[in-house]
């Protein structure tokens, strides 16, 4: 019996040493020492956008010397509070978060910088009184909003006509991002040729089940609809499908956002007509180049904002990363 | 000799496994550590002093308390071996940078930066020739480290048990419930059922952010108890209809979460008053957090109520056969609704300090907490068939796995490699203890 033991002590000492992994490549940098830890916990690692970010903010962080820990707060803020608890224990030189929730996250963002590490906040932000946040690195959503609504106009053509926004309420980013689309659109009505009429907006929850049922709905509604805008790519393919089953998919154009790569290849598909898109790379470079100014001690803007590009079919035919 | 080591085996096996993880740990965070507050001055000043001459020095460091309790006492010891402070920085690289640029413009000699472990790796500091000539070549002196696992620091230990507390108080509940041969999946609803319902309940009833003390109190023992009145519907139907736990439970945990977001709008609700933190974040004697405190205090009263009351044998022997209980007068139903009403007023306490923690209440907490509540059981040896298990089994699997947890987020080991660690530790605990048993 005393030798099963032994064997199951074995396997789980060698379970263990299989994620030694992480602490046993001392990060070499361009100065050949190490800088320190960067500690980074973002809302889900599920979502390739964080996952882009996550692995920017490693790769750029480790050409300068810094050690990067990316974990996911799974969307639940206890777990996230924890993990940058941890975070404060091992004394890491900065902490990159994007808060899954941006009240209850502060007392734990109040504790760092008690504890005097340097907080950054990357895509979602907490601009709550009380917690020090060095600066807030997110994509510019209300000049983006302002690219799709020029990408409707265009879609639309001259004759114009009737579209619904699908919508994220809960969601800051979506706020700005409708804001910047309709006054677009108020300002080509204005001028009083091929008039844009948003009759409606739906609440899509930023997913495919939803952004589907929302669709369905509205051109239930509008039969004579022309043009869906969808806050994000899983509304917008979700609108999508909705379009397809009604057979409406000719008559109703549809401009997502986001640029994910399923929603770059629906694009090239010519199932939706352009994304403003999000650069993931660019927001973790940003955040690691903020990270090196502060401690080096320059002041920093509150808030860096990374411009969007209104990406067509015909970028998308031009893209590498699309087969 | 050999019987002895078997029956520690029995008895501890557990603990020794919890043991092992620690020394593992221990020995896989063992990295340098510097020294602050006035041990670390003491040595700076030294180095200082065997620089020799009267160096003019720039003190460094961030403002937070430890590191001023570093800064004043070493204004305190420098002026003695005969160095001169110009200046002093605290805050962030900024505010050194700026007494550096007016040091620089000044014309100052700096013969030596003295700063805390922290500022020092500043990069600040890296291309001082570079941004200022002006300057010299001032030497920058740090406290040398000395190397100690980070696990094993005071502040981390207390840290994994304000993190389990949660846990820990709710797996109470779940122990007497499993005990009987049930089991309870609504605690994680419950706990944000609760947490929305208290923090409802102080801003909408108590005066939001002004809540007096004693309406805090109302509030909270109001969420605690409208959980109760969930679990004492579980056990009603469990024990008047005879409907299997596992159904009743589920159930009540789409309930209880479809209510919490209900209550909660979706949103946290997180206009409460600072005093609210006092259950989950304050400290009390020697920097134990309350939630740690009231945790044991909450074991050593189970403890007791199952090794030396009346309850706590009627809870084994419902588990261990429930006939043959019945029939020699255990009160079935008594026994078996206490149960589920314990874990469910458990479950909202549980939501309670995780609502004062975070200061706010959401619909979103508790997310999958049943399943590290029902494995922190198992794991501690308590039978899943029921009729058997401990207290003491139950808290040291919940340490088992917050131990797990916490050194793999020291270790750097990425999330989705430390849910298959858990689960994998989780199978081998109780494969360990199946295998002691049938030793």
């Amino acid at each position: 019996m005393n030798r099963k033991y032994f064997l199951l002590l074995a396997c789980s000492a060698g379970l263990f040493s299989g994620c030694q992994k992480a602490d046993e490549t001392p990060a070499a940098g361009a100065a050949g020492k190490s800088r320190g830890l960067i500690g980074v916990s973002l809302l889900t690692l599920d979502n390739p956008f964080f996952k882009v970010i996550g692995d920017t903010i490693s790769s750029e962080g480790a050409k300068l010397g810094y050690q990067a820990v990316v974990v996911s707060g799974d969307k639940d803020v206890a777990k996230q509070g924890n993990q940058i608890k941890d975070f404060i224990v091992k004394k890491v030189s900065a902490i990159v978060l994007s808060p899954c929730d941006s009240k209850s996250i502060i007392p734990v963002i109040q504790e760092a910088n008690a504890a005097g590490i340097p907080v950054f906040t990357v895509d979602i932000p907490c601009n709550e009184p009380g917690v020090k946040i060095v600066t807030q690195v997110a994509t510019d959503n209300y000049g983006g909003g302002k690219e799709a609504g020029r990408a409707m106009i265009e879609a639309l053509g001259e004759a114009g006509g009737k579209i619904a926004v699908l919508h994220l309420k809960q969601a800051e980013s979506c706020l700005l991002r409708v804001k910047g689309f309709t006054e677009v659109i108020a300002e080509h009505n204005a001028a009083g040729k091929g008039m844009v009429e948003i009759v409606t907006e739906l609440e899509s929850g930023g997913a495919k089940d939803l952004g589907y049922k929302a669709a369905e709905d509205a051109v239930q509604a509008h039969p004579d609809l022309r043009g869906i805008f969808a806050i994000n790519d899983p509304a917008a393919l979700g609108a999508r499908a909705a379009l397809e089953k009604a057979g409406k998919a000719e008559q109703i154009r549809i401009v997502g956002f986001d640029g994910q790569p399923e929603g770059k290849q629906a694009i090239k598909d010519g199932r939706i007509y352009a994304d403003p898109i999000q650069f993931p790379e660019k927001m973790g470079v940003q955040i690691v180049d903020a990270i090196v100014r502060h401690s080096k001690g320059e002041t920093l803007p509150a808030q860096m904002l990374i411009p969007t590009t209104l990406y067509r079919q015909a970028d998308a035919l031009k893209d590498p990363s699309l087969k | 000799m050999k019987s002895i080591l078997q029956k520690a085996a029995a008895n501890y096996g557990m603990i020794g496994v919890l043991l092992l993880l620690c020394v593992y740990f221990s020995a896989m965070t063992y990295t340098d550590q510097s020294p602050a507050g006035a041990a670390g001055a003491k040595q700076v000043a030294a180095e200082l002093a065997r620089l020799g001459g009267a160096p003019q020095v720039l003190l460094v460091s961030s403002d937070q308390p430890e590191d001023l309790e570093f800064v004043t006492s070493l204004a305190k010891e420098l002026p003695a071996s005969g160095s001169r402070v110009v200046a002093a920085a605290r805050g962030e690289p900024q505010v050194a940078r700026e007494a550096l640029q007016k040091l620089a413009a000044a014309g100052t000699r700096l013969d030596a930066i003295a700063c805390t472990q922290t500022a020092g790796a500043w990069l600040l500091f890296a291309d001082l020739a570079v941004d200022f000539p002006e300057l010299g070549s001032p030497r920058l002196i740090t406290p040398r480290s000395y190397r100690w696992p980070n696990f094993l620091k005071a502040e981390n230990l207390l840290n994994i048990a304000n993190q389990i507390a949660v846990i820990a108080i709710m797996a109470i509940g779940m122990t007497l419930v499993i005990v009987t041969g049930g089991i309870d999946l609504s605690v994680g609803s419950l706990l944000a059922l609760s947490a929305v319902l208290a923090a409802r309940f102080i801003r909408d009833e108590a005066g939001g952010v002004a809540a007096s003390p004693m309406g805090m109190i109302l509030a909270c023992l109001g969420a605690v108890g409208a959980c109760g009145l969930v679990g004492a519907f579980s056990g009603w139907m469990i024990t008047r209809f005879r409907i299997p736990p596992f159904i009743v439970t589920l159930a009540m945990m789409l309930v209880g979460s479809g209510c919490a977001f209900i209550l909660a709008d979706g949103q946290s609700i997180y206009q409460l008053p600072d005093s609210f933190i006092w259950l989950g974040r304050g400290v009390c004697f020697g920097g134990v957090p309350n939630a740690v405190v009231l945790m044991f205090l909450l074991y050593g009263l189970a403890h007791l109520v199952m090794s030396r009351m009346k309850a706590g044998r009627y809870l084994y022997a419902v588990g261990g056969n429930s006939e043959a209980a019945r029939l020699s007068g255990v009160p079935l139903t008594r026994v078996l609704m206490g149960a589920y009403i314990v874990s469910a007023l458990l479950a909202g306490l549980g939501g309670v300090i995780m609502a004062s923690q975070l200061k706010s209440g959401s619909a979103t907490y508790g997310n999958m907490y049943e399943l590290y509540v029902i494995a922190a059981v198992v794991v501690g040896g308590t039978s899943l068939s029921g009729g058997e298990g401990k207290m003491s089994g139950t808290l040291v699997g919940a340490f088992t796995i917050a131990v797990i947890q916490n050194g793999m987020n020291l270790r750097n080991v990425e999330s989705y490699t430390q849910k298959v660690v858990l689960g994998l530790v989780i199978l081998g605990a109780v494969l360990f203890d199946k295998m002691r048993h049938r030793a």
